[in-house]
Formats: C-alpha cells, sequence, structure tokens
C-alpha cells in the first residue's frame, strides 16, 4: 500500500501532471502558438516540434558567463524557476485531477507564480548587462501592472464560488480561496465562464494571462528588438534554454488556472477523459488570448502597458467583482 | 542517443545574428525579405535572435569599415559555440566597389575564418536561404566535432 | 520549577538590562568590559524570557508580580504591577531576540565609532524601556518607560554626531515624537481620574461599562499617543529620518521593535482597556490608518535613494499591515497581524544589519554610489536576499505565510460583513505586497546586483562577529516560514487567545470573579476560528521543490560537458554592448521602474512634495491627526 502511493506520488511528481509532462506539453503549446502565428500571417510556419528543438540545440551550445556576473545567481536561477513552476502546476487542478491539494490555494498561486518571474529578473540583474538591467525595471513593471487586474479577478471568482459553497459542515462565509472547492462548485453550478457577471472578468484575466507569460503585446520586457531580450541578454546554451523552458510552461500554467477557474466541472465523470478535455480547453484559451493577440497587434510601449492594466483590465475586473458582490 | 538529438536539433534551430559592418543596406533588406511570408524562412527554424549570445550563425554584411571592425570581431568572439560565419554580399568578402577606400579594413577574411559566403549585390532570397541552409549542415557537424 | 520562581523572570529580565546600563559607563575605557556586560545582560533576559514559554504560552499561565509586594488592598491596585500574559510575552519575546541579535552586531559595528562609551549605556537603556513597557502591568509605568524608551532612542538616533542629518534626524524625533508622548500622558491622567487606579487590569474590568465624553476623549489620545510611537500614519516621515540617520544596529531597535511596543500600546488600549474593538467605527479607524500607512510609505519607498531610508518607509508599510489586520477584530486578522509582528521584526532586522555592513564595507548606503556588491560580498548578499524574500513574501519565506493569513482575514471579513470595503483592503495588501517586492528588486539591482563599481573593488564581507547575529535573524526567517504550525501552536495562538479574552488578566491581578463582577459581558469578543487555514502547506513545497530539483539537476549533468569555467576577463566573457568595448554603465536605482513612475508622476510628485522634510510640517501633520481621531471619536463612538 505504501509502496503503491509512494510510485503513485513519484508519477504524480516527475512523469504526470509533474515535471515530464508539463515539459513537453508547454513545448507544445509554445509550437501550436508559433505555428497558427505563422498560418494567420500567410506564412508556412516553423513545425509544431519547433521550441522542443530549440530547447536541445540551446543544451548543446557553449555556457558563457560574462565575467563581470554574479556566477552563482547567474547560474541557479533559471533552475530555481523552473523548478518553482513545475511544483506550481501539481498544485492547480487539472480537469479534476489535483495532485497536490496542500497549496491549492488561489493566493498561493499567484505568489508561486511571481516566482519565475523573480528569478528572471534576478538572473538577469546579475549577469551585469545594461540591457539586463533595463529588461529587470520593465519586466518588474509589467508584473506591478498585471498583479492588480489578476487580484481583482481572483476575487471575483473566490466570491462567486464561496456564494454557493454549503459543503459538509464545512461552514464558508461566502467566500473560498480554494482552487479545489471553486472546481467543485462549478461541477454544481456549471461554469463560472457562462456566469454573466464574471464575464468581464474573465475578459481581464484572459489579458493578464499573455502578459503574466510575456508574450508578444505585453512583452515589454523581453523587447528583442529594443533591449536584446532584456534579461535574457547575456544568457546562453543550457540556462537560456531553461529559461525559454519555462516561459513556454508558464503558457500551460496559466491557461490551466484559466481553466481551473473558469471552465471547471466540464467532465464526463472519467478521469482521464476530463484531463484530456482540459488540455483540449488550455490550448483553446491558448490560442485566443496570446496567438490572436500576437498575430493581430504591435508590441505596447511600458508605460502604455501599465496604465491599460490599470485601467482598462482592472476596470473590466472591478466591475465583475462589483457585479458578484451586489448583484 | 541524447548527444545524437542535440546534435541533430544544431542543424533544425539556426538562429541568426546579423552585424551591418558598414553595408549599404541592400544586402540587410533582403535578408529581412528572407523572413517575409513570400520566403518564410521560420519553417527551417530561422529566428533573428536579438544577441550575440543566442546565436548560432552570424551573418555580417558589408566591407568591414575601419570604424566597425573592432565591432564585429569583438561582437563574432561573443558568439557562443559552435557558430558560423556567413557573410551576406559581395562585399564582405572582396570590398567590392569600396576596395580601396582609407576607410575600408576588409575584406573580414583577413580576420577571422568564414563559413559561408553567399555572393551578390545584393543576393537575391533564395540564394540567401540557400546558403543558410549550406551553414545549418556546417553548425551540426561542428557541434558533432565538439567533445 | 514552580510559578514562585518564574515569577521573578519578567521583573529580572527588565531590571538586568538597566543594571546593564549603568555598569556599562563604571568600566572605564575598556571596551571589551563593556561589550560583556552588554552582552551578558541582553543574553539574561533573553533566556529569562524564554524560560517563560512553557508556563505562559503553553500551560496559559499568567505570570503577575507586585513590586514591593504592594498587592490590591480592598478591591484598589496601588502598587505597581508586572503582568506577563501571552500577549506581553509574545512581544517580550520578539524584542529581546532582536535586542540581542542587534546587540552582538555592534560590537564590531561600532568599533569604529569615537563615542562608543554612551553608546551601550543607551542601547541598553532603550531595550528596557522597551521590554518595560510590554511587561508592565501599570498604565503610569507604561508611560515612564516609553519616555525612557524615546529619549534614549533620540539620543542613539544622533549617535553619530558628526553626520548632520543624525542630527536634524534626532531633532525632528524629539519634536514629533513629543506629541506623541503628550497625548499618552493626558490620555493616562483622564482615565485615573475616571478609574481611580492605573492598574491595567482593573481599568480593564472599570472602564469599559460606561463611554462617556471623558473616556472617549482618553481612549483617542491613548491611541494617538500610541499611534505616535508606532510611527502610523501620518507620524512616519520621523521614522524615515531617524531609521535612516541612526546606526543600522539601532535602527533594528527603533523599526523592529520600538514600533512593537506602539502596536502593542494600541492593542492594550483598544482591546482591554477599553474593550472598544467591538465598534465598526474603531475597526474601520484601525483599517483605513492601517492601509493608508501601507500604501503611502510603500511608494514613498519605491521613491528613496538611501537603502536604510527605503527601510525606514517599508517598517512603516509592515506596521500598515500590521494596523490592518489588527484592526479587523476576527480571528484570522489578529493572528496574522501578530505573526506579521514577529516576522517583521525578524526580515527587517536582517535586512537593515545587511544595510549596516553594505556601510560598514563601502562607507555608504547611497544606492546610486552601490553596485555589484554580490561579486565582493557574497554573504551579505545572500542573507539580504533572504531578507528581501521574506519581506516581498515569497513563498516559502515567513513573510508570505503572514500576509497570506492576512488576505484571508480580509476578505472573510468582507464575506462576513458583506462590505465590498474590506475587499478592497485585500487588494490594497495586494498591491502593496507588489509594490515591496519591486523596491527590493531595485535594492538588489542597484546595491548586489549589476555592474562592481570600480571604486567597491576592495569592498568585503564583514567579519564573523557581524555576521553571526544576521545568520541568526536569517535563519529565524526561514524557520518561520517553514514551521508556521509550530509558530501557531505555541506562539501566535495563545497570544491571540489572550487578545481576545481579558477575564484571566484581570482575574489574575484583581482576584477570582473581579471581571465577572465588574464587566458586563465575560465572553470573548469572538472565539477565534482557524478553518481558513491550513491550504498551504511549506513543507510539502519544499519536497516537492527538492524532489523536482534534483530531477531537473539529474538531467543538466547531460549538458555538462560544455560548461565554460573560464572566467577571464577577454572580450568573449565582456558584457555584450552592441559591440562596443564594454564600459561602466550601470542602470541604477533611479532609472528604474520608468513605465510606473510616468504613469503615477502625479501621485508620486505630490507624496514625496508633501514630505518636505520640515519640522513644522511633520508637526502640523501629528496635531491635525490627533484633532481628527479626537473627533472622529467622538462623532462615532459616542
Amino acid at each position: 500500500m505504501e509502496i503503491m502511493d509512494f510510485v503513485k506520488y513519484a508519477v504524480y511528481i516527475l512523469i504526470f501532471p509533474g515535471a515530464l509532462f508539463t515539459c513537453v506539453f508547454g513545448l507544445w503549446l509554445a509550437g501550436v502558438d508559433r505555428k497558427v502565428v505563422a498560418r494567420m500571417q500567410k506564412r508556412k510556419g516553423p513545425p509544431i516540434t519547433q521550441p522542443a528543438w530549440d530547447f536541445l540545440k540551446l543544451c548543446g551550445k557553449e555556457v558563457i558567463v560574462p565575467a563581470g556576473a554574479a556566477r552563482l545567481m547567474y547560474m541557479a536561477a533559471p533552475y530555481v524557476g523552473l523548478v518553482s513552476l513545475i511544483v506550481t502546476v501539481l498544485f492547480i487542478p487539472i480537469g479534476g485531477l489535483q495532485a497536490f491539494s496542500a497549496g491549492g490555494d488561489v493566493v498561493v498561486v499567484l505568489y508561486l507564480l511571481t516566482i519565475p518571474t523573480l528569478a528572471l529578473i534576478l538572473g538577469g540583474s546579475a549577469s551585469g548587462s545594461p540591457y539586463a538591467g533595463v529588461g529587470a525595471s520593465r519586466t518588474m513593471v509589467s508584473v506591478m501592472a498585471y498583479e492588480l487586474p489578476l487580484i481583482l479577478v481572483l476575487l471575483a471568482v473566490a466570491r462567486a464560488a464561496g456564494s454557493h459553497v454549503t459543503m459538509d459542515g464545512y461552514s464558508i462565509l461566502g467566500a473560498t480561496f480554494s482552487l479545489e472547492m471553486i472546481t467543485r462548485v462549478q461541477e454544481l453550478i456549471g461554469p463560472l465562464l457562462f456566469d454573466w457577471r464574471l464575464l468581464p472578468a474573465a475578459v481581464a484575466m484572459l489579458l493578464v494571462i499573455p502578459c503574466e507569460v510575456g508574450q508578444h503585446p505585453f512583452d515589454v520586457g523581453e523587447a528583442e528588438t529594443e533591449i536584446c531580450e532584456g534579461p535574457l541578454a547575456e544568457y546562453s546554451g543550457a540556462p537560456l534554454a531553461v529559461f525559454k523552458l519555462s516561459h513556454a510552461i508558464k503558457m500551460f500554467v496559466m491557461t490551466a488556472l484559466f481553466c481551473a477557474l473558469f471552465l471547471g466541472g466540464i467532465g464526463t465523470g472519467m478521469l482521464w477523459l476530463d484531463v484530456v478535455l482540459a488540455l483540449v480547453f488550455s490550448t483553446a484559451v491558448t490560442l485566443v488570448c496570446m496567438t490572436l493577440l500576437h498575430a493581430i497587434s504591435a508590441r505596447f510601449r511600458v508605460e502604455q502597458l501599465f496604465k491599460f492594466f490599470w485601467t482598462v483590465v482592472s476596470g473590466l475586473a472591478l466591475g465583475s467583482l462589483l457585479l458578484v458582490w451586489f448583484c | 542517443m541524447f548527444k545524437k538529438l542535440i546534435d541533430n536539433a544544431a542543424a533544425r534551430s539556426p538562429w541568426l545574428y546579423h552585424i551591418n559592418a558598414g553595408s549599404c543596406n541592400g544586402c540587410d533588406i533582403e535578408l529581412v525579405a528572407v523572413l517575409t511570408p513570400r520566403y518564410d524562412a521560420e519553417r527551417l527554424g530561422f529566428k533573428l535572435a536579438g544577441t550575440p549570445r543566442h546565436a548560432d550563425i552570424v551573418v555580417v554584411s558589408g566591407p568591414v569599415t575601419v570604424q566597425s571592425k573592432d565591432r564585429v570581431l569583438r561582437t563574432i568572439e561573443q558568439v557562443p559555440e559552435p557558430r558560423v560565419i556567413v557573410t551576406l554580399g559581395s562585399c564582405p568578402r572582396s570590398c567590392n566597389v569600396f576596395k580601396g577606400s582609407y576607410s575600408v579594413a576588409g575584406p573580414l577574411d583577413k580576420y577571422v575564418p568564414i563559413d559561408v559566403s553567399i555572393a551578390g549585390c545584393a543576393p537575391k532570397p533564395e540564394a540567401i536561404i540557400d546558403g543558410l541552409a549550406l551553414a545549418t549542415q556546417i553548425l551540426k557537424e561542428k557541434r558533432e566535432a565538439m567533445k | 520549577m514552580t510559578y514562585d520562581v518564574y515569577m521573578h523572570f519578567p521583573v529580572i529580565a527588565i531590571m538586568t538590562l538597566f543594571v546593564g546600563a549603568f555598569l556599562v559607563t563604571l568600566v572605564g575605557k575598556r571596551q571589551a568590559a563593556r561589550n560583556a556586560i552588554a552582552g551578558a545582560a541582553v543574553l539574561v533576559s533573553l533566556t529569562l524570557l524564554a524560560l517563560l514559554i512553557k508556563p505562559v504560552m503553553v500551560d496559559g499561565e499568567i505570570i503577575m508580580y507586585w513590586m514591593g509586594n504592594w498587592e490590591p488592598v480592598e478591591g484598589y491596585a496601588i502598587g505597581i504591577a508586572i503582568e506577563v500574559d501571552a500577549l506581553s510575552l509574545f512581544f517580550g519575546l520578539l524584542i529581546t531576540i532582536a535586542v540581542a541579535c542587534s546587540a552582538f552586531y555592534s560590537f564590531q559595528y561600532i568599533k569604529q565609532d569615537d563615542a562608543r562609551g554612551s553608546f551601550f549605556t543607551l542601547y541598553l537603556m532603550l531595550s528596557g524601556g522597551v521590554l518595560g513597557i510590554v511587561l508592565s502591568g501599570d498604565l503610569f509605568n507604561i508611560y515612564v518607560m516609553l519616555e525612557v524608551m524615546t529619549f534614549a532612542a533620540v539620543g542613539l538616533t544622533a549617535f553619530r554626531t558628526w553626520n548632520p542629518n543624525a542630527r536634524e534626524a534626532a531633532f525632528k524625533y524629539l519634536v514629533v515624537g513629543s506629541i506623541g508622548s503628550t497625548c499618552a500622558l493626558l490620555g493616562t491622567a483622564l482615565v485615573y481620574a475616571q478609574c481611580h487606579t492605573l492598574n491595567l487590569a482593573q481599568i480593564s474590568a472599570i472602564l469599559p461599562g460606561e463611554l462617556n465624553p471623558t473616556t472617549v476623549l482618553a481612549f483617542a489620545l491613548l491611541f494617538t499617543g500610541f499611534g505616535c510611537k508606532s510611527f502610523m500614519f501620518p507620524f512616519h516621515p520621523i521614522a524615515a529620518d531617524a531609521h535612516g540617520a541612526a546606526p543600522s544596529s539601532v535602527s533594528v531597535l527603533i523599526s523592529g521593535v520600538f514600533t512593537k511596543t506602539g502596536v502593542y500600546g494600541i492593542i492594550r488600549v483598544c482591546y482591554f482597556l477599553f474593550r472598544s474593538m467591538g465598534l465598526s467605527s474603531v475597526q474601520i479607524m484601525l483599517v483605513v490608518i492601517g492601509c493608508i500607512s501601507m500604501f503611502v510609505c510603500v511608494t514613498m519607498a519605491l521613491n528613496q535613494h538611501d537603502f536604510k531610508r527605503l527601510l525606514a518607509f517599508h517598517s512603516i508599510s509592515q506596521i500598515g499591515y500590521i494596523l490592518t489586520s489588527l484592526g479587523l477584530c476576527t480571528g484570522l486578522g489578529i493572528a496574522g497581524g501578530l505573526y506579521h509582528a514577529i516576522n517583521h521584526t525578524l526580515f527587517k532586522g536582517l535586512l537593515f544589519l545587511t544595510a549596516g555592513s553594505v556601510l560598514y564595507a563601502t562607507g555608504t548606503t547611497y544606492l546610486e554610489n552601490l553596485g555589484g556588491l554580490a561579486k565582493k560580498m557574497p554573504k551579505t548578499t545572500a542573507l539580504f536576499l533572504i531578507g528581501a524574500f521574506s519581506i516581498s513574501g515569497i513563498p516559502p519565506f515567513n513573510g508570505f505565510y503572514s500576509k497570506w493569513i492576512i488576505y484571508q482575514a480580509t476578505f472573510e471579513k468582507a464575506a462576513e460583513t458583506g462590505s465590498i470595503g474590506y475587499a478592497l483592503v485585500t487588494v490594497v495588501c495586494v498591491v502593496t505586497s507588489v509594490l515591496t517586492l519591486a523596491s527590493f528588486i531595485k535594492v538588489g539591482h542597484s546595491v548586489f546586483f549589476g555592474q562592481l563599481r570600480p571604486e567597491l573593488a576592495e569592498a568585503k564581507d564583514p567579519p564573523l562577529g557581524m555576521r553571526i547575529p544576521m545568520w541568526i535573524l536569517g535563519g529565524l526567517c526561514v524557520f518561520t516560514g517553514l514551521f508556521p504550525n509550530v509558530m501557531l501552536d505555541y506562539i501566535i495562538i495563545p497570544a491571540t487567545g489572550a487578545v481576545f479574552n481579558a477575564v484571566p488578566y484581570i482575574d489574575t491581578a484583581m482576584g477570582e470573579g473581579y471581571a465577572a463582577a465588574h464587566l458586563a459581558s465575560t465572553s470573548p469578543f469572538v472565539t477565534p476560528n482557524y478553518t481558513l487555514l491550513g491550504g498551504w502547506d511549506p513543507l510539502a513545497w519544499l519536497v516537492l521543490f527538492v524532489v523536482v530539483l534534483a530531477a531537473v539537476f539529474l538531467c543538466s549533468l547531460a549538458g555538462r560537458s560544455n560548461r565554460d569555467v573560464n572566467c577571464a576577463p577577454d572580450s568573449k566573457h565582456a558584457v555584450f554592448f552592441g559591440g562596443e568595448e564594454a564600459q561602466y554603465s550601470h542602470i541604477s536605482g533611479g532609472d528604474l521602474f520608468w513605465g510606473f513612475k510616468h504613469t503615477m508622476r502625479r501621485y508620486l510628485g505630490f507624496v514625496s512634495g508633501a514630505h518636505t522634510g520640515v519640522t513644522n510640517d511633520y508637526v502640523l501633520w501629528g496635531v491635525t491627526a490627533t484633532a481628527v481621531i479626537i473627533a472622529y471619536c467622538f462623532a462615532f463612538m459616542l
């Protein structure tokens, strides 16, 4: 029995939905994104496996550590970022499958998601490059920009889900932060996306996702044409590969979070089918919020980005919160 | 097996870094044309990198002026191994019409070994893709030669 | 040991510090002897309080000590009492930990100063005063200790008299701080006039019954007095000056410890003496003041160019968290506030000590003159990162856990009362937390990372004597983050229980049944309820993290062959500079976050313009705040 548990958790951590699966699926999502953007621009586009090839190639390149870099921080940052992302995935329910519920709390996930970004900023900052300095500053501004609407969205969802919870002696006071609880509520009342009061919040969340991931219209921090990919300017070889992988995994994590918050509870009752369905939803969300925006828009300037998120996106999210509270 | 996979990947994901060493901009436009929907070099995995640290292939255009010589060499040196140096157009190979000018320090092969040269003033996009495809093969060979 | 032995511990803990203060001056110019006396004094008081954990926190005893054995006669407590319940012990512990670490740090740190003789006298006076406030059971005694503490702190702020900023800061502190002292004294006098007693326990039994204009005025004055000592908005500018100018080991005390006495005073006044926390008007007052302190100070901190001033503004911002959380008057709220109080002492102490190390190594804390120290001071950098992650609430460090409880508490309160205002408080807390992270990115980038300034090439890590106290604080930051359940079970929850239930406190002092006879209701405000807690298990996260890290590490071994170990300063390893020869070009702290600063320029301009640095303005703010609080209390409490 104990051995079975051990094997089960080992599989959860290392294979599905842990390390191996997140990497593969993240790279696949990134490939789909690039392919579809190319098709939208009437190009043939790279094969879907392209991000995986990029990753492998970078692993085979020489690693140059700049002489001016704080060496330990510079080398550790990408790995810490990647690992904390993979651990975050374990706390997000994917189609009803939540590997570990110990951190299944939206605020915890919100904070765990800042670790990879922090790793990017500190790694870049440690490289000693002025481009990386500017990039770190811009990345931090985009974090400040999306965090306000994101917490408003989370509160709106927590309130909407919480007002339905009256479960097994668990006295909930009209709010719940637990991701597990939010998913279970959606099994009872249907996906929160179809709750009209939460529509603005969902739109806001769809705009937050590309900013959090660092996708095209909001990639001020890693603008390769302006500041040499910002924090990544000095990275080469394997650490760079790990950063690119983290970027791909972040797409998966954020879309999975969206699905858990807004599209939970659509299921057939069969676990594996639900998981597949959740992955399909993840891909769909990626296409809607990242690929489409990438293909049709030009990059924001950093102060435009900040203003956009603190006015328009936060306004949408706040509107949702007010609707949930008073309707 | 892992090593083989990585070696194969070297040819399938070449990232370019483009250095203008005093070019008239003709070749540079053609290089950008290669990325347009008509030619779409991205289907072969090509991508323009923002910094030499990310690059596999360094594309140099222009006759290497005195002002740019040190900068070009320094930038090439900062590209991690394995790397391939490609000259774009006639200028970096022969200095073309600028030959003999007091301000030209080229051609480039006085300073660094060149792996592929794409001829033409300016070369056609098809020729550029052909040259870059050749460069990816050299890249793979270099990667295999690494220990 | 029995109760008879324990009951002497608190008074010995206080007296050791005061006796030490005088002994230090007796040994003449021998610095080693001074250090030994100071070290022994702080260790004795730390040990004595640590020994009290078991009887007070675990067994729930309340230690009562009457000075000179002047016990209450005919129901009136005339003698000076020292009464230690879980709440007092909680604050006593965090005070003595910070005091001990900072004292050991000072041995090395003040070596080059010329006025070393008076340092430990003032230092121990300050520590004794602070400890006296939280352990005392007598309102006037608290006021006396408040004054001892304030004047010692003023002296220490001006310790480096050659520094004009220090003299100016001490003057401002003296003037604005006296507003607080005056209010506290007036409030005490009014309470005495009403109750004819100064014993805290007896006041808490007699006073709450009658809320008349006099007691409301007394409440407002005491609240302002202690608020001033905690540097809440709008008393915060003096804190910034004082923390910035004082020696770092003293900043630890002023920021981590001194402010906590204000918080302690507010808890005693609101929850015990007047039992007014049940009124929503008082709750709203605390929450609003907390939110303003939090947000205004964090935005001010983002604008600072001096490491220590930046930290100073952050301490007020964190005090804002604590006040907000305490103002909720729920089980989670108090637990979160107290947890954050102890965390703040730990991480802010650590950060001030790292700032001190930077000053020690380089001679400056001005952000624009620093950069790239991580290469020269790797150990200090590691400690700084622990502190910075803790204060910014990065899991699994301690700041995250307490902030997380505070978010839960505010949102739970919002759901409970149905008022969306409290939900917006949650939002303010989260945004403040992000801005905190941003400002520590700024410090990290401009002090420790980025390019090394050529003139700092000689900098090196501070000596071991300075590093050990920092490692202790850093270790405690990690411990309190990783083992929140231990903290909750043994420290936080007993203290929270003590906040809610004043009855044992009263009965221990005045005799069984005294509270029941005087108080209208002896039931606690609310029964603490921790059901929402438990959704975050740092240890599980850590285990997963280590497992995945091991897996990733094993995979990365495959690509080891092409790792470049050579770090030669040739052009290949130089920073990419667009092809140019690399030169010194550091993105300094003032240049960061342009997009944010540009968008918020009106607000930031207004806020930093308002902080004129003129003492008259700050006094005006203080007096206005006092007037507003009094008016508010009269309008909404009666």
